[in-house]
């Protein structure tokens, strides 16, 4: 029996041994698993440090630079963090900052918008008065020497008005000052007054063309840039080519120079700011800043006309088109006060007639008598456009409307029933003059005034027929064969 | 005779644009009553605005310098600087309505001179 215990315990020992070494490689493989799953977790920490130090370092402030210039923003620095929680915390963070960044620059903008706005609106005020006291004392003195005193005064403070009209308009303002309609030459004259070199500019081509009164101050702003940028980037001896050419939805002012031209990058720059379509801020228009073509987009964008500088000039400069559409101009009236100057002057009271017979009320002029006051203050336009010209009382029987004067003159009582019937030819059976007209209709008026032609054409042919003018075919001007 | 108010924008184009930035006259011949008048044969074009529209004012007649700036609403000095242009280039011509003063004699003045210099 006891031969068997060594064998026994053999046995034992051999299984303890095999158990043993199963629990070793057991053990074995659960401690790789765990390093595996340690260094795992460490390389994950190491990554998400990583990328915290990448947050901080580099993409935030990416976002704080992409407010001064649009660049794409860094993302996560390794892509196997994407989509797990830890990027989307760090996704929030980033939104977060975004928008407080933005909040702040809004805020820092709108605070030194409305600082620069109300200083220049005053500096702008303080240069309207000083133009005023300037034209005074142009007025008063005779001395040339005296004068030429004057007009560098005045020539600088007109660039000093212009540079704070610029500001206030690119803060937000609006130009400052209303202006009568003005025709379109005096318009590109007015704004080369602005300038420094306004004795380089040459303007050709007057155009008998008007500028409506609430877009005057705006061309004139916005050429007066275009001309001093021609006029500042070329060399002082060559000139500034103006040209006035009328198109068929407008016109047009084109504006060439013999400068350094500009390159495809700055063309493209400008062309962005030129089409008024991104808000301007205004601390990052560069050092020194450069307001000129954000003014002209901010005023082409409020006001309906359009600026381009894409093309080259035939100087080897830049040629820049300034195109306002027909709703912004009008003709110039030619039977104003100003070409007739030798009639003899209207009564006070009673009204000014002009050569081709309409009445105009003596208030029509007052207006244009109160401009050069310092004050704002919102003028109504003396020449009115047609369009507007007065409140639509009623229609005709043929659907067109009805209007009337906008500032019925006082004084007119008497004059008034005479107007129709000077003016519209009445056949041979018109009613009185004082009766009401009553309402016409077409084919009544067109009867009306074919019957007045056939009396008016047998009554000349009965005074020509002896002397042996015999009646022409009875065609009338434009042909047509009478019924 | 009053002028009639400005039609155009006032102080829209400054005096120092109208007269390309002059304040001398080339001439110094004028003054508030000077009368002014035209030379019908001479062409308008190639004149500024202000020239073309002293010149359509003239045609109608005489005009004394004083109507001329009136009418342009231009102040005097600037409207003299505008007609001696237009006086050199033959567009106008003037009349003065005063005949000159008799000029002192230069025997008077002699003995001005004379006296003057035994008293000091």
């Amino acid at each position: 029996m006891s031969h068997h215990i060594p064998d026994v315990v053999s046995w034992c020992l051999v299984a303890v041994l095999v158990a043993v070494a199963v629990l070793l490689v057991r053990q074995r493989g659960i401690t790789a698993a765990v390093r595996r799953r340690v260094a795992a977790l460490e390389d994950g920490l190491q990554t998400r440090d990583t990328e915290v130090r990448h947050l901080v370092t580099v993409r935030l402030p990416a976002v704080t630079a992409s407010m001064h210039q649009p660049v794409p923003l860094p993302g996560l620095l390794d892509e196997r963090l994407g989509g797990t929680v830890f990027a989307q915390g760090l996704q929030s963070v980033m939104d977060l900052f975004t928008q407080a960044v933005d909040k702040a620059q809004a805020r820092a903008d709108q605070s030194a918008k409305a600082a620069l706005k109300a200083s220049m609106r005053a500096l702008q005020g303080l240069a309207h008065e000083q133009q005023l006291a300037i034209s005074d004392m142009q007025e008063r003195h005779d001395n040339p020497d005296v004068l030429r005193d004057l007009l560098q005064i005045d020539h600088a403070n007109s660039q000093f008005g212009r540079r704070a009209q610029a500001i206030a308009v690119l803060c937000g303002s609006w130009p400052g000052r209303q202006r009568a309609a003005s025709p379109l030459t005096d318009v590109v004259r007015g704004a080369t007054s602005r300038i420094r070199d306004y004795r380089r500019v040459k303007v050709h081509n007057h155009a008998d063309l008007a500028v409506v009164s609430r877009a005057v101050e705006p061309v004139v702003l916005a050429v007066a840039e275009l001309l001093d940028n021609a006029a500042r980037h070329s060399q002082p001896n060559t000139s500034v080519e103006v040209g006035l050419q009328p198109v068929h939805n407008g016109a047009c002012v084109v504006i060439d120079d013999a400068g350094v031209g500009m390159n495809a990058q700055e063309v493209q720059r400008a062309a962005a700011l030129l089409s008024g379509q991104r808000t301007v801020d205004v601390s990052r228009l560069g050092d020194p800043p450069q307001f000129g073509f954000p003014v002209i987009g901010v005023l082409a964008a409020r006001y309906g006309f359009s600026v381009s500088v894409d093309t080259r000039s035939p100087y080897g400069g830049v040629r820049a088109v300034l195109f306002l559409p027909s709703a912004l101009l009008s003709q110039i009236d030619l039977d104003g006060p100003d070409t007739t100057p030798l009639a003899p002057p209207a009564r006070p009271g009673a009204p000014a007639r002009t050569p081709t017979g309409a009445v105009r009320p003596p208030q029509h002029r007052a207006p244009a008598r109160e401009h050069p006051e310092p004050a704002p203050d919102v003028f109504p336009p003396p020449a009115a456009p047609p369009a507007d010209a007065g409140a639509v009382t009623g229609s005709t029987a043929g659907g067109l409307p009805k209007r009337r004067r906008r500032q019925p003159a006082a004084p007119l009582p008497a004059e008034r029933p005479a107007a129709p019937s000077a003016t519209v030819p009445d056949g041979p059976p018109a009613p009185g003059p004082a009766a009401a007209p009553p309402e016409r209709t077409a084919e009544e008026t067109a009867r009306r005034m074919g019957a007045f032609a056939r009396g008016t054409r047998s009554g000349r042919a009965a005074g020509t027929g002896p002397a042996g003018h015999p009646d022409p075919a009875p065609v009338d001007d434009e042909g047509n064969p009478y019924a | 005779m009053t002028p009639p108010a400005p039609r155009r924008g006032q102080g829209l184009v400054r005096p120092y644009v109208v007269t390309d930035g002059r304040a001398h006259p080339t001439r110094n011949t004028f003054d508030l009553v000077t009368l002014v008048i035209a030379q019908y044969d001479r062409p308008l074009g190639g004149l500024s605005p202000e020239k073309r529209r002293l010149m359509e004012l003239c045609l109608g007649g005489a005009l004394s310098v004083a109507e001329i700036a009136g009418h342009l609403a231009l102040p005097v000095s600037v409207t003299k600087v505008l007609l001696g242009d237009l006086v050199d280039s033959g567009h106008l011509i003037t009349r003065a309505p005063i005949p000159s003063a008799q000029l002192p004699e230069a025997q008077i003045l002699q003995e001005v001179l004379d006296g003057l210099r035994a008293r000091l």
